[in-house]
């Protein structure tokens, strides 16, 4: 199974605009696995050093198997997370 | 909605920075026109029919933040008007607390019941068999509600077997456990002042972000520019609050770099209040105060003094935590002001009354406090995360989670008069609350403890918090699990309480 980590930066600024809520959305994907057909472990590590000094005009910061989503929100990660852990469906 | 990210948490939290950010800054305050430009920017609405009414709204959510009146539509006034004058570095308060924006509120229709498309005509149809007063029957092969019979019991809405009755409230009525909203002229919420209580759940549960009570961080802010004596005290259910780099030393630590000369746990005040409410258990209940009533939740005991006046003699007079602990506070720092940081709203009626206003000087929550540390650019994690003092025990600090308080009592009958049955009795949300008061006022609970909680889940659950109830309730365990002594009765502070 492949692995897909979620960082999310907890500074300030990126709690303040709801990076705690992403986290819990995130979290919340994993107890919908099956209904999902997720094919990847999703780790959420919490971290204040995505990127360099302050960042209160692209809070919050998230970064998906290295790739960063500024001004993030629940519904842009858990599509970004979901893109790349959910197996296709092929349809005969 | 508690505990979920919106755009009604991401407009109310913009508005606390930038009201904390403006006071940082100083000057000439008629800059306060821009914030809306600010918070709401472009052209295109993205959630009303204007971008313009959109701005007015958050025109008055500047001026509740800077603790202002909220004005009728039809009256000319700049969002400056008075602000001003509001920047002082002591408290402005005119009442009421909780306000409702009128233009903001969608007039959303009360309490009804209707039928959805779910309905399929079923044989049995048990909506039309409950209902006592004829007002469901069965109309063109679905079931059919007169409104104007309809008694809201919701009889008709537990029993269909595909849940196709569905009950509609307005979010601010159905969260108020007290009935005191109101609707005006035009259908819009107004809340009745002589019921409310101030517990907030209503600001929290709007979804149009109409309601909003006021603020103290613009004269807080004033206050901490000026470089005065401040102390701030923390209500215990503060763990986890702030993120997960924001450890118990860390805000500590954080807040005397805001400017806080000394912060002090307001579980040091729950742990003197736990030791005299067991000693008023154990000796003070008689026939005329045959329960004892927890003291420490405002809304509740006004919900009593209110709506149970019969009750009123059998609420602890003790002090409340926040009181007990400011009082510490000024016997150690006579010419220190005390801040109040915590869940709720209501705290800042307590600190208004009489015999309060000369303990604690400002209130702010914890939502409002993150505001101002995002103003002032704190960031948690560049601070040391000193080890606890170990002023406060596992008593006290449990104190933020319901069931706290009333256990922390217990746990102090227990240790000193071992051979004593306690009784205790337990409501969280006023609806609940009234429910165990009614019990009470039956004489069902004579003998009794009873706390009560205005808001679900407790202190963690009040309207100025920043985590889901559950999750901060486990971050209020685990700290006060941590502590070094169990019961209030280990308290450093035992003994010495303030007059």
């Amino acid at each position: 199974m492949k692995k897909l980590t979620v960082e999310v930066c907890v500074c300030t600024q990126c709690v303040l605009n709801g990076a705690m809520h992403i986290i819990e959305s995130i979290e919340g994907l994993k107890k919908l696995k099956t209904q999902l057909r997720m094919n990847a472990q999703v780790d959420v590590v919490t971290t204040s050093g995505l990127v360099e000094g302050k960042h209160p005009d692209t809070a919050p910061l998230v970064r998906v198997n290295g790739e960063l989503i500024e001004k993030a929100n629940s519904e842009t990660v858990m599509e970004k997370v979901l893109s790349q852990s959910v197996r296709s469906v092929k349809v005969q | 909605m508690k505990g979920i990210y919106t755009p009604v948490t991401k407009i109310r939290r913009q508005v606390f920075q930038e009201i904390a950010k403006l006071a940082f800054e100083g000057g000439d305050y008629h800059r306060i026109e821009e914030l809306p430009f600010k918070i709401i920017p472009g052209e295109v609405a993205s959630y009303r029919d204007s971008v313009f009414k959109e701005r007015a709204i958050v025109g008055e959510r500047l001026r509740l933040a800077c603790g202002l009146d909220v004005r009728p539509a039809d009256k000319h006034a700049p969002v400056s008007d008075g602000v001003n004058e509001a920047a002082i570095d002591r408290l402005n308060y005119e009442p009421p607390l909780v306000n409702v924006i009128p233009f903001a509120c969608e007039a959303c229709p009360p309490k009804q019941y209707f039928v959805s498309d779910n309905c399929r005509g079923c044989l049995a149809h048990p909506c039309v068999s409950v209902c006592p007063v004829k007002a469901v029957s069965m109309k063109d092969g679905h079931s059919f509600i007169d409104k104007e019979k309809c008694l809201k019991c919701g009889r008709c809405h537990d029993v269909c077997p595909y849940h196709a009755i569905v009950q509609f409230d307005r979010p601010c009525a159905a969260s108020c456990g007290v009935d005191a909203i109101e609707s005006d002229y035009l259908g819009r919420a107004k809340i009745n002042q002589d019921k409310c209580v101030a517990c907030g759940q209503c600001l929290v549960n709007c979804p149009f972000a109409a309601i909003a009570d006021k603020s103290q961080i613009f004269q807080l802010v004033h206050a901490l520019r000026e470089g005065e004596e401040l102390i701030a005290e923390i209500a215990p259910s503060f763990v986890g609050q702030f993120g997960p780099l924001a450890t118990p030393g860390r805000v500590k630590e954080a807040l005397k770099a805001l400017g806080f000369k000394e912060v002090y746990e307001v579980a040091i005040g729950a742990d003197l209040g736990a030791l005299a409410e067991a000693e008023h258990y154990a000796h003070g209940l008689s026939d005329e105060h045959p329960m004892m009533l927890t003291s420490c939740c405002p809304s509740w005991s006004v919900t009593v003094k209110k709506f149970f006046p019969q009750l009123e003699p059998c609420i602890s007079t003790e002090l409340t935590p926040m009181v007990a602990t400011a009082r510490i506070v000024k016997q150690e720092h006579p010419n220190a002001r005390v801040v109040f940081i915590g869940p709720c709203a209501s705290k800042k009626l307590e600190a208004m009354r009489r015999t309060v206003r000369s303990d604690v000087d400002f209130v702010i929550t914890y939502e409002e406090l993150m505001g101002i540390f995002a103003a002032k650019e704190i960031e948690f994690g560049e601070y040391e995360d000193v080890s606890d003092a170990a002023e406060a025990t596992a008593g006290g600090r449990g104190y933020g989670v319901a069931g706290g308080v009333a256990s922390a009592i217990s746990a102090v009958i227990k240790e000193k008069y071992p051979d004593l049955e306690v009784k205790m009795d337990r409501a969280e949300g006023l609806r609940e609350c009234r429910k165990m008061l009614q019990l009470a006022k039956a004489g069902r609970r004579k003998g009794y403890i009873l706390e009560g909680m205005a808001c679900p889940g407790g202190c963690v659950g009040g309207a100025g918090t920043l985590e889901p109830i559950t999750k901060a309730a486990g971050e209020v365990n685990k700290f006060a699990k941590a502590s070094a002594e169990a019961t209030a009765v280990g308290s450093p502070f035992a003994g010495k309480e303030a007059e």
